[in-house]
């Protein structure tokens, strides 16, 4: 199973987005500050998007969703509940895994933003495709649920993942790691050897880093464990 | 055409007068050729097709009961097209300037600012069908009847929900009536030409054809 990115090229006045790759099964990290296109190749990979140029190839994906970044754009109902039934789902199940069983008849909109985050979250883990591409899973969310969110990302255990994100604090453990600056991606390779060529790496990993540690993964636990055996 | 006035002014008197009757709303189109860049500033056809479709099919019940559908089809078609080339050609302010210079401070102001926060609710709704597609396209729901009205109301809903977040911001930045715009407005000859043309159109087209005659044997 994999997406292969070949010399991909798409345009939008004067932002160009280039890049090319290949995502096997696995977690991957995609990340880059705020405008660099990640949004952008998140929909490209999704397929809503059309390259102006190169190729998007899927191998062995039978199913894939994208979670946009703005949860309000998933809402297509006007309660909650039915808002699970059209993503094909029960609502039981979901409201209990986003912790709003109760909230089950009240207007999607009538959310906080976490809520409604935690709500698409569940139900894009839920559906499990082959591959899943989340743009900004973190964004409007407190530290509890974004560890939250870690855990289901490191719990899947099988098909491509893919995260879009500029978050430098709250990580899950990841296969690979990509870079995406000016509308150029750019694939760094396998963790942990790639770590050392993150530029966009939180400010714990470079801590770590800087006092001569070899982080085996990329989450603050990993950094402290580093550390720790650096110190002996 | 870069005065909104006279934009405004053209649009209104040959809107009218497609809407009054069918030679009306001939002149109007005869006008949309001569004075408008036609095809090129035109929301996208998707917006425009739906549009004609909803008309078409009024048109085609209004026949069907032995009604004036033909005409209704032809002076709706010039008045859509008509509006879409304002809406086209609107930038944003040009709304509010025009209010002011027309009807001042208070009122002009107040007209304007509704206005401004109209049209730009109109490119929000766009915005908002493009991404409800997309939704749609990721949870695996075809368009169709079913998924019409639960989309209807959640673009309702949203769109109450902005005007809710304007008028308290507007609130909050201490906001209450009317306020200071100083509008300045470039006219060009191709304007006055244009604008002298549809208010001529609108009038001849108002009249019995023998009247034409005669206004213009008196004229020359």
């Amino acid at each position: 199973m994999r997406v292969e990115v070949e010399d991909l090229r798409f345009s939008r006045g004067p932002f160009t987005l280039r890049g090319s790759g290949t995502f096997n099964a696995g977690v991957h990290l995609v990340s880059g500050p705020v405008g660099s296109g990640k949004s952008t190749l998140a929909l490209l990979l999704a397929g809503l998007l059309r390259p102006g140029g190169g190729a998007i190839r899927r191998d062995g994906v039978s199913s894939a969703l994208l979670l946009l970044q703005f949860p309000e754009h998933h809402v297509t109902s006007p309660t909650v509940a039915e808002e699970v039934r059209s993503w094909g789902l029960a609502p039981d199940d979901v409201l209990a895994r986003a912790n709003l069983s109760a909230r089950a008849n009240d207007d999607p909109f009538h959310l906080s933003r976490g809520e409604l985050k935690r709500l698409t979250l569940a139900c894009t883990f839920m559906r499990n495709p082959d591959l899943l591409m989340l743009d900004e899973p973190f964004s409007s969310l407190d530290c509890t649920a974004k560890r939250k969110v870690c855990r289901m990302i490191e719990e899947r255990d099988a098909g491509i993942t893919i995260i879009f994100s500029h978050e430098r604090a709250v990580l899950p453990r990841v296969d690979a790691l990509w870079e995406i600056e000016a509308g150029t991606l750019t694939p760094l390779g396998h963790v942990p050897d790639a770590i050392p060529r993150w530029r966009h790496a939180p400010p714990y990993l470079r801590y770590a880093l800087d006092r001569g540690a070899r982080p085996e993964n990329i989450r603050l636990t990993d950094a402290r464990e580093a550390l720790c055996r650096t110190r002996g | 055409m870069q005065d909104p006035r006279l934009r405004l002014l053209s649009v209104a008197v040959l809107s009218l007068a497609a809407f009054a009757s069918t030679t009306g709303a001939v002149a109007a189109l005869a006008w949309w050729l001569i004075f408008t860049p036609r095809t090129k500033a035109l929301p996208r056809p998707g917006v425009l097709l739906s549009l004609f479709v909803m008309i078409a099919a009024t048109a085609l019940v209004s026949a069907w009961g032995g009604g004036p559908g033909l005409s209704y089809l032809v002076r709706m078609t010039a008045v859509l097209l008509l509006a879409a080339w304002a809406y086209a050609e609107t930038e944003e302010g040009e709304a509010l300037a025009v209010a002011v210079w027309a009807l001042g401070d208070r009122i002009g102001f107040e007209i304007g600012l509704i206005a401004e926060m109209g049209l730009s609710g109109l490119a929000v709704i766009g915005e908002e069908i493009d991404q409800m597609r997309i939704a749609m396209a990721l949870k695996g729901i075809r368009p169709g009847v079913r998924s019409i009205v639960p989309l209807a109301v959640t673009l309702v809903v949203t769109q109450i929900q902005r005007s809710d977040d304007v008028a308290r911001l507007l609130v909050v930045r201490g906001y209450t009536l009317g306020g200071r715009v100083c509008p300045r407005f470039r006219t060009g000859w191709r304007d006055v030409v244009a604008a002298f043309s549809a208010v001529t159109f609108s009038i001849f087209s108002s009249l019995a054809l023998r009247d034409v005659f005669i206004l213009l044997g008196r004229i020359f």
